[in-house]
């Protein structure tokens, strides 16, 4: 007896196995006409979700996704009276610009979004900028900070984070002038690979618009060691020495310095200061190091989406269990110009080529305060479709806090130069 | 003037630095006739190991170092026998298999490390980090002069292993011909599992050094692998004694061209000297190499 009731409970466990996949598949399409009957906006997110860069494409995806879920929470973006929510897909570039175009590409056709968020690296972005103008869907880049992402005047791409060149330029600026006594000279040590190179240029250009002495321009590779370029440096003493490179660089300056017990007056770094890591390698010895932000969350901006800069900062923690950077307030600030393009064009989902070409347009029009400062895109010049609006702020690592220090209306706490000699 | 002595102190202690992770690389070459990719990999686990007893157990940074002898030695040791299967298997240029296992070994390594402990860079810190000792006009920085003392150790240790002991003369008589030191009793399966054994804990031993010196995250293996090769090919192939010459060689080229000529070039003077020597004298630049 028993082996026919297992044959028997077998079959019936069998068709009913069938039975439950037939009626899932014929179950399908009804859910799916359902949910496209509530239009929604598509949007494109195309970052780096694994390789290298992971940290940084989460950052970004994660700051695109704040947007998303703040809107949607308030019934989605208002157009013509209605309100439609957004739908969020995600391509991975897998830390390539060669990928990133490809899912750019599948994102388009295959899912067909209304617009796209950019990647999180200047490289993707340009390789995903001819997709863009292929299709004519614009994209909306909350991190690129490379001015190359902007020189060959990108019709369908827009950025939230000013270039590289014109923040580090201008940093210097406001460095020189809070310098007690006044800094004369300045070293600027440039890692020779693309963002840093740039950097490292845009702190050059702007010694001379600061009136500050070029002491030396060192263009390194990564491979380097420093301590040929210290010495030298070290040599010339100059009152500033500016470093245009990503955080394991920044930590082996300091390290390479303190071993050769130098210490400049001063030490400007631009990106990679703000990130923990880089306060925890070092511990006392980050102290005093100098960096460059274009948003801190004590900054005096607010908006209808995400109220102040605090509140956003706090929304942004309960999420993501950390406080956010200039780069997750980016894109969630990106969000910010689509909604509002959106609802100045007047069109609902989904859009047709025409009204994405007529959205580009929109948006090439924004001129909007918001929780991250004003936002208003180039129209001409070196920096076309880039917002340059926002003014750097310097940051000074004290304590093992990074505070705002300058200029004199962000500033949190007083500049410590010139920094005291290593213990 | 002081700059002068500043940059041959440095070039020279740059040597040092450089020949902590290659002179084991010259033992596995000569024995193992594999280049092995993965000494990068080795000195970033190194690296690792040293950050994680600083910052996890608040212990200084030294102590790490002979705990990455034995953990990555044993480590080396379970994956040589099949580093030395490939190499002597009977497939076609078997030379180039083990290229690639040892290449997909490094490819492993710095996934797996970027998988499990992130992309942030770390730092070793030990009782020396950013001490100086200022002798003249001279500055002196003590964790360089440490790994600088290590490797001449290490280079020392070797060569006395190496030619006092019963068992360095297998190593010695293996690397000049293994079918006839394999006719005259010695395991050459087992010898070549021990060598790469060996030669794992000695370049993880190093990478301590380079979390203390410089910094560590998954991708700087590469760099490491790179330099190694330079030297390797500086000092010929499988030559232990060259290899510390030619890292100073190495060293001095860079830190002269980097002060005086500009940094953007050392590189380029790295790769001429290199082309030179290659043209000039293939088997390294005390001609004993393979």
């Amino acid at each position: 007896m028993a082996p026919i009731d297992r044959s028997f409970s077998r079959r019936r466990f069998l068709g009913g196995s069938a039975m439950a996949v037939t009626a899932g598949a014929l179950g399908m399409p009804f859910v799916r006409t359902a949910r496209a009957q509530a239009a929604t906006f598509k949007a494109g997110v195309i970052t780096s979700l694994s390789g290298e860069n992971i940290l940084g494409g989460n950052l970004t995806k994660q700051g695109y996704d704040l947007w998303a879920d703040a809107i949607n929470a308030k019934g989605g973006v208002e157009v013509a009276g209605d309100r439609f929510k957004v739908e969020m897909f995600y391509g991975d570039d897998q830390s390539s610009p060669a990928t990133g175009a490809d899912a750019a590409e599948r994102l388009i056709v295959q899912n067909g979004v209304d617009v796209l968020f950019g990647p999180y690296t200047s490289g993707s972005t340009i390789a995903v900028q001819p997709i863009c103008q292929k299709y004519q869907v614009p994209m909306i880049s909350g991190s690129a900070e490379s001015p190359n992402v902007w020189k060959a005047k990108p019709e369908f791409n827009f950025g939230i984070i000013p270039a590289v060149d014109t923040t580090s330029g201008l940093s210097l600026g406001v460095l020189a002038k809070l310098s007690k006594p006044a800094a004369k000279t300045v070293a600027v040590i440039s890692v020779n690979e693309p963002f840093s190179k740039e950097t490292g240029e845009g702190f050059r250009d702007g010694a001379k618009a600061a009136g500050l002495e070029l002491a030396t321009y060192e263009l390194v590779p990564p491979e380097g060691d420093l301590t040929p370029v210290i010495s030298k440096i070290a040599a010339l003493n100059p009152d500033i020495i500016a470093v245009g490179g990503h955080e394991e660089v920044l930590i082996n300056v300091v390290k390479t310095s303190k071993s050769l017990n130098y210490r400049p007056k001063a030490l400007i770094m631009h990106y990679g200061i703000t990130n923990p890591a880089f306060a925890q390698a070092l511990g006392a010895d980050a102290d005093g190091t100098t960096g460059v932000v274009v948003w801190l969350p004590t900054v005096s901006y607010k908006d209808d989406v995400f109220g102040t800069a605090k509140d956003f900062a706090q929304m942004a923690q309960k999420k993501l269990g950390g406080e956010p950077d200039y780069t997750a307030a980016a894109c969630a600030a990106s969000g910010l110009v689509l909604g509002d393009a959106l609802k100045r064009l007047g069109k609902k989902p989904a859009l047709t080529p025409e009204n994405r070409v007529a959205l580009k347009d929109a948006i090439a029009e924004t001129d909007i305060q918001t929780f991250y400062g004003p936002i208003k895109f180039e129209k001409d010049g070196p920096h076309y479709h880039d917002n340059i609006q926002p003014v750097p702020v310097l940051v000074q690592i004290q304590g093992g806090k990074t505070v705002a220090v300058g200029p004199k209306e962000a500033a949190a706490a007083n500049y410590i130069y010139p920094l005291p000699a290593w213990k | 003037m002081d700059l002068f002595l500043q940059t041959l102190l440095n070039g020279l202690l740059i040597g040092g630095v450089i020949a902590t992770f290659t002179i084991a690389f010259q033992l596995a070459f000569g024995v193992l006739h594999v280049i092995d990719f993965a000494v990068g990999g080795w000195v970033v686990l190194g690296g690792y190991l040293g950050y994680y007893i600083t910052a996890w157990l608040g212990l200084d940074g030294f102590i790490a170092i002979p705990l990455a002898f034995v953990v990555f030695g044993a480590l080396g040791y379970l994956i040589g026998p099949m580093l030395y299967n490939v190499r002597n298997s009977r497939t076609a240029r078997p030379e180039l298999m083990a290229l690639a296992l040892s290449f997909g070994l490094f490819t492993l390594l710095r996934g797996g490390m970027l998988t499990a402990w992130g992309f942030n860079t770390r730092n070793v810190t030990t009782t020396l980090s950013g001490e100086s000792l200022a002798i003249g006009p001279v500055t002196v920085p003590l964790i360089r002069v440490v790994a600088a003392v290590f490797a001449a150790a290490i280079a020392g240790g070797l060569f006395l292993f190496l030619y006092r002991t019963r068992y360095g003369l297998a190593i010695r008589a293996t690397a000049e011909n293994r079918h006839n030191a394999a006719l005259m009793g010695v395991n050459i399966g087992r010898l070549s599992a021990n060598v790469y054994g060996l030669y794992a804990g000695i370049t993880a031993m190093a990478g301590v050094l380079m979390g203390a010196i410089y910094s560590v995250n998954p991708e700087v293996g590469l760099r490491y692998t790179l330099f190694a090769f330079f030297v390797a090919v500086l000092a010929g192939l499988g030559s232990v004694e060259g290899a510390l010459m030619a890292a100073l060689l190495l060293g001095v080229i860079e830190a002269f061209v980097s002060t005086y000529v500009g940094s953007s070039y050392s590189l380029l003077a790295i790769f001429t000297t290199l082309f030179l020597v290659l043209l000039i004298s293939p088997r390294g630049i005390l001609r004993r190499g393979l």
